[in-house]
């Protein structure tokens, strides 16, 4: 650790950075290897690669995917099948191959997930900075807006606002995902805004922050160098917890036809699909169902284990 | 105490008017009336129609005569059969509110024995199950763990029943066991119910264990005090505080959740009522659905907080 | 938490997965009998046997559950809806009543009319019969009056009125009165109307011209009667348990708003005494669950998801009790006339020649629906069917890319085209079918819009499509039903802007006809235009709907151009429980 005798605001600023800087690889370093220590969340974060490799890669290479999910079999009997060892998730009604249906639905709920989760970072760290420095104006509105936001349920709020959006000639959102993405996270953005907020007062008054200021840097630095950094540990428990309820939200409405709009069919959809059949054939429904579960559950885990890692302090 | 709660209950006014509002806009953003269909109807049935439900004045004046109406508690009629929706929502909301009393008391009850015995049994099977049993029940969706529910009990089994409402749909029908029917019961109640009892569970063994290690009952049981009693008295009390301070959003989860459960199982309650209201586009109806939704999560957020007080005597508001 | 838990928490969530897998697994053992799925189930619309009297259970156990979708009203001038109509029918009559006719056909008998109309031009008079309404009061003239008039009023706002409009029901003023907006010309435009009670027992209907369908007309429930004194007396809570008055088989005992309506018998009816004592309707949207209740014996006839048909036929106790009715409906391929590419006949022919009928049918719908390149339902007077249309615009790659080539010859391009739909699993695998089969056949791109059924409404009625999945409804079974109105250059109803010069001459020549043989020749005319003209529609398939009725229940005889909502429920004083 850089200590120094040098006069002069120069060197001075010199060390503020570099103490923080020090400190925060520690921290990351030190989060890294508590995650590492946490099995389970490390095996989760195993699982989800395979999950990922599987529903990006595999879906689109032969030896793995074997079919197209839009390959059909319109042969007498080759419908509605149970699992063998060609199809091992068995078919659906057009004689589609369940697990090539199963591994396209998976990416696209983590498409959803993962898209909600951006969008969401991005409103809720302008929104959420903006409302931390905005002044007390700025920052009333935003606390009443999101206490009006959080007041609709959730799952209400969403169906208007795909209701709203669906089927309008609105550049972006005539892809059906965006459509759903931007749905969900007009919802969600809220509880990121407020921890943005919420941190970055708190920092505000911390050491580091009042030193860098006392310095004379610019607002600008002291925000993007050292306070959004700084921001970020508990911002990422938050994001990876927001995957599986984003998972879960479109999984739920495309459960009651209300999801992601064909053609392509999201986990949700193919469980709603397979519910309707389930007098048939009970696996169309056990297979995007335990995929959903698997994926909401490794979230979880490594949500949980990132939280701990991040934030010591919670344990 | 009293002037914070005045002041909280007040802020649900404004709270309730943004709302409004915003699903007034929302959903006469949304195409099509509730009486389009593909069979056109002559312009002049149309009009007769839309006279008869308002629907023939300006969205600005619309907007304005639903405030007015609603603050003098007249919610509208509903297209579907002209039915009060003050009477809909009551109705509707009766079930919901049945489905979700029952899912909280099997999520109240399982989550804090379970909670408690994990603690107890710290490290021990009984507190590997109770563990598993919170991490996976918080993560599985409830339709999830409902589709499972009925291949195996419903589909495999058949020892229940996957339609409709196994209780009263009416207030009058509370007392007449006749109108109970457990196999239709079972198996919303136990979906609704996993979710609130694994985070109970959770909270309550956390709880538990911080209490467990804190001084005074390490006093207690140093003097001798026998373990069972010791535990209930001072650990259980003391151990409440987060747990009830949770039950407030998570009955009014249980509530404003019921969207997914309801449809999928028929129930005819306040969320599926109001699917088919955004489908069938009865705005009176999405508007009443809305509005008490919300006021149930404004309350409930009340409630956590004067919950804190109550339990925490250090917690005061002015 | 400590670590050691957390693996074990993995371990059993793995294992109840497991377990519900294991669960899974066991079931589908038992249903590897329909795996080969060849065995062909010969009882796929066998048709429950009616049975004497003989058969009747004692009057204690005549009592039964059906599905229905819940109805909106049980005020017969207000109702939409299929399911509120059916529920009407067990309730009330008309003058007349629409009927099997033992044949597949359908009849019309008298209901509260003596007999036929005396006819002088335009002039119907009407005698009734010796009629009572449940309450024990004579069913008379003036209650028909009032019940048109409520039709007609736009305060009342039927949603069926235009039945009784011009074009189809032409009852003089009947128009005029519901584009009334004036409420001081109200009483006068009423009194105008041409219905009127020259005494208790005899009615007098003045149409704007004689038409050939007017006993058909005056069986529908926009036509049936109503009770002043009632009405003006409970308001809209007429219909209720306790208030409502009916004049048919049945009367309602008790309703829960969102669980179920009991019918009970109307002792005053004096028409075919029915047998059952009671009816229990129950409101059941997810007819996947109705399906349990119905295996569960909680149902004694539901209509049950075209999907679950091969369930069913392969179940041997549900086998023989399913029903399969052809409905009055086809469901065609709509297209927009007014779409550049679509407006050339080539590009509409290549597509319906892409279109497999047959295995669209049997893949999509279970072989539930029948394919046609029809467009007048079977059942209806004058049906032609499948022998006339199939080969000039059925199913045949090779005539499909000759007509593509004749269109891309003429200098036009492929087009990509919409395709406007509802979201639910068929109708999304009815669009995997077809885009398929269009792309494969003529390189046609088909891009999918799936919307909720309103938005689809509204953008048919803004006729804001290019190709749309859609029907008719017949809502009375006579051939002029399906067509007047449609693909007439100036229909209300026309939103393919289908207009062809030989159509309208055809329609005229319907129109100015002076014999019933004449007036279905010219409308088959009319029928062959379309179709071979593919003006506005490509006819896929004709609706089939699959049912299950108990054995137990007798005298249920499906017609599906009269049925409404469940099978047989045009005559529900014909059902019967059987010993």
């Amino acid at each position: 650790m850089a200590t120094t005798t040098t006069e002069g605001s120069g060197s001075a600023r010199l060390f503020v950075a570099e103490q923080e800087l020090g400190k925060q690889r520690g921290l990351w370093g030190d989060a890294f290897r508590r995650l590492l220590r946490n099995r389970l969340a490390t095996a989760a974060g195993a699982l989800l690669l395979i999950i990922f490799a599987l529903a990006f890669v595999g879906a689109r290479w032969g030896p793995v995917a074997r079919y197209g999910p839009d390959d059909r079999d319109y042969t007498p009997g080759a419908q509605q099948a149970g699992p063998t060892w060609d199809h091992w998730f068995g078919t659906d009604q057009l004689g589609r191959d369940l697990f090539a249906r199963v591994l396209e639905g998976t990416r696209i709920s983590l498409q959803i997930g993962l898209g909600t989760q951006l969008l969401v970072l991005a409103i809720g760290i302008a929104v959420g900075s903006a409302a931390a420095f905005g002044g007390k104006l700025g920052d009333n509105l935003l606390m009443r807006f999101t206490d009006i936001w959080f007041s609709i349920p959730d799952l209400l709020a969403i169906i208007l606002l795909r209701a709203v959006l669906v089927g309008r000639d609105i550049p972006i959102l005539t892809e059906p995902k965006v459509l759903m993405i931007v749905a969900i996270a007009m919802v969600q953005w809220t509880t990121v805004a407020r921890l943005v907020r919420g941190q970055m007062l708190s920092l505000a008054e911390r050491d580091f922050v009042t030193a860098a200021r006392a310095l004379g840097a610019s607002r600008t630095s002291i925000v993007f160098k050292h306070m959004l950094p700084n921001t970020l540990g508990p911002v990422i428990v938050a994001i990876t917890f927001g995957i599986p309820v984003a998972i879960f939200a479109e999984a739920a409405l495309g459960f009651v036809g209300l999801g992601v709009p064909p053609p392509a069919a999201s986990l949700g959809t193919l469980v709603n699909v397979g519910y309707s059949l389930i007098q048939r054939n009970t696996w169309a429904v056990v297979f995007p169902a335990a995929a959903i579960a698997m994926l909401m559950l490794s979230f979880t885990f490594l949500g949980d284990g990132l939280r701990d890692a991040l934030d010591p302090r919670t344990r | 105490m009293l002037a914070y709660t005045i002041r909280r209950l007040l802020w649900a006014i404004p709270v309730l008017w943004a709302i409004a509002t915003i699903t007034f806009l929302l959903m006469h953003a949304v195409p099509g009336g509730p009486f389009t269909q593909d069979k056109t109807l002559p312009p002049a049935t149309q009009a007769a129609l839309n006279r008869r439900y308002n629907l023939d004045e300006p969205l600005p004046k619309q907007y304005v005569l639903y405030l007015w109406n609603g603050m003098q508690g007249d919610l509208g009629l509903s297209v579907k059969g002209d039915q009060e929706v003050s009477d809909v929502v009551r109705r509707t909301f009766f079930v919901t509110a049945q489905l979700g009393a029952l899912g909280f008391l099997l999520a109240v009850l399982v989550g804090m024995t379970l909670g408690t015995l994990s603690a107890l049994n710290h490290n021990g099977p009984l507190d590997y199950l109770g563990v598993a049993f919170a991490t996976i029940g918080a993560s599985v969706p409830h339709f999830i763990m409902g589709a499972f529910l009925v291949i195996v009990f419903a589909v495999q089994l058949s020892w229940l029943d996957v339609l409709g409402w196994g209780g009263p749909l009416k207030v009058g029908q509370i007392t007449d066991l006749g109108v109970y029917d457990y196999r239709k019961l079972i198996i919303p109640v136990v979906a609704v119910s996993t979710l609130p009892a694994a985070f109970i569970a959770r909270i309550t063994r956390a709880s538990v264990l911080e209490v467990l290690s804190q001084d005074y009952i390490r006093t207690a049981r140093a003097k001798g005090l026998r373990e069972r009693r010791g535990v209930l008295r001072h650990t259980i009390k003391n151990a409440m505080i987060p747990v009830l301070t949770l039950m407030g959003p998570l009955f009014a989860g249980l509530v404003t959740g019921s969207f997914i459960i309801e449809t999928m199982f028929g129930i005819p309650g306040l969320g599926r009522e109001s699917i088919r209201a955004v489908i069938a586009r009865d705005y009176n109806v999405i508007m009443g659905t809305t509005l008490l939704f919300t006021f149930i999560v404004v309350m409930s957020n009340l409630f956590v907080d004067l919950m804190y007080a109550v339990v925490d005597p250090r917690i005061r508001y002015s | 938490m400590s670590i050691k838990n957390r693996w074990f928490a993995l371990v059993v969530g793995l294992l109840s997965v497991a377990l519900v897998f294991g669960a899974a697994c066991g079931g589908d053992d038992d249903d590897d009998g329909d795996g080969g799925g060849e065995t062909p189930s010969a009882g796929a619309s066998a048709t429950p046997s009616g049975g004497g009297d003989g058969d009747q259970a004692p009057a204690d156990q005549q009592k039964i559950s059906i599905q229905f979708p819940e109805p909106e009203f049980y005020d017969p001038h207000r109702s939409n809806f299929e399911q509120d109509i059916g529920v009407e029918r067990m309730l009330f009559r008309g003058l007349y009543n629409l009927t099997d006719d033992g044949s597949g056909g359908v009849k019309v008998e008298n209901a509260m009319a003596a007999g036929d109309p005396t006819i002088n031009g335009a002039v119907y008079t009407v005698k009734l019969g010796a009629h009572k309404w449940s309450d024990g009061k004579a069913v008379t003239a003036q209650d028909f009056v009032y019940g048109i008039t409520r039709a007609c009023d736009p305060a009342v706002a039927s949603p069926y009125q235009y039945l009784l409009g011009a074009g189809l029901g032409d009852v003089v003023g009947c128009d005029a009165l519901t584009k009334n907006e004036d409420p001081a010309q109200a009483e006068t435009l009423k009194a105008a109307l041409g219905v009127k009670a020259v005494d208790e027992t005899t009615l007098e209907i003045t149409l704007t011209k004689a038409i050939p369908t007017f006993k058909t007309v005056f069986s529908l429930w926009p036509t049936f009667p109503a009770r002043q004194d009632v009405i003006e007396a409970k308001g809209d809570a007429w219909t209720d348990a306790g208030n409502i008055v009916t004049n048919g088989p049945f009367t309602i005992s008790a309703k829960t708003p969102g669980d179920s309506v009991v019918l009970a018998p109307n002792a005053n009816w004096a028409g075919k005494k029915p047998a059952l004592q009671e009816i229990t309707i129950k409101f059941i949207d997810d007819i996947a669950a109705a399906y349990k209740a119905f295996q569960n014996g909680e149902l004694q006839a539901t209509s049950i998801l075209s999907t679950d048909i091969k369930t069913a036929k392969a179940d041997a106790d549900l086998a023989d009790q399913l029903v399969v009715v052809g409905s009055a409906r086809i469901t065609a391929v709509e297209i927009q006339m007014e779409n550049e590419a679509l407006s050339d006949l080539n590009l509409r022919m290549a597509l319906s020649r892409s279109i497999d009928r047959e295995t669209l049918n049997n893949i999509v719908y279970d072989g539930s629906h029948k394919p046609a390149t029809y467009w007048v339902v079977e059942g209806v007077t004058g049906f032609q069917g499948n022998a006339a249309f199939e080969d000039k615009i059925g199913y045949d790659v090779d005539a499909a890319k000759a007509a593509l080539k004749a269109y891309t010859d003429s200098g036009k391009t492929l087009p990509t085209l919409r395709f406007t739909t509802r979201d639910t699993p068929q109708r999304r695998n009815e669009f995997d079918f077809l885009s398929k089969a269009w792309k494969d056949t003529l390189g046609i791109e088909v891009t999918p819009e799936f919307v909720d059924s309103k938005t689809r409404s509204q953008r048919f009625n803004a006729e804001d499509f290019d190709l749309f999945p859609g029907g008719w409804q017949l809502d009375y079974p006579d051939i002029e039903n399906p067509l007047v109105g449609l693909f007439d250059t100036d229909g209300g109803n026309n939103h393919y802007n289908c207009s062809m010069p030989e159509i309208d001459a055809a329609f005229a020549e319907a129109n100015a006809a002076t014999s019933n043989e004449a007036r279905i020749k010219a409308y088959q005319k009319v029928e062959t235009l379309v179709v071979t003209n593919l003006c506005g529609v490509i006819p896929m398939y004709q609706d089939g709907l699959p049912f299950l009725v108990s054995d137990k229940l007798g005298g249920v005889v499906p017609n599906g151009t009269i049925d409404a909502g469940l099978p047989g429920t045009y005559c529900v004083e014909c059902w019967f429980v059987k010993k």
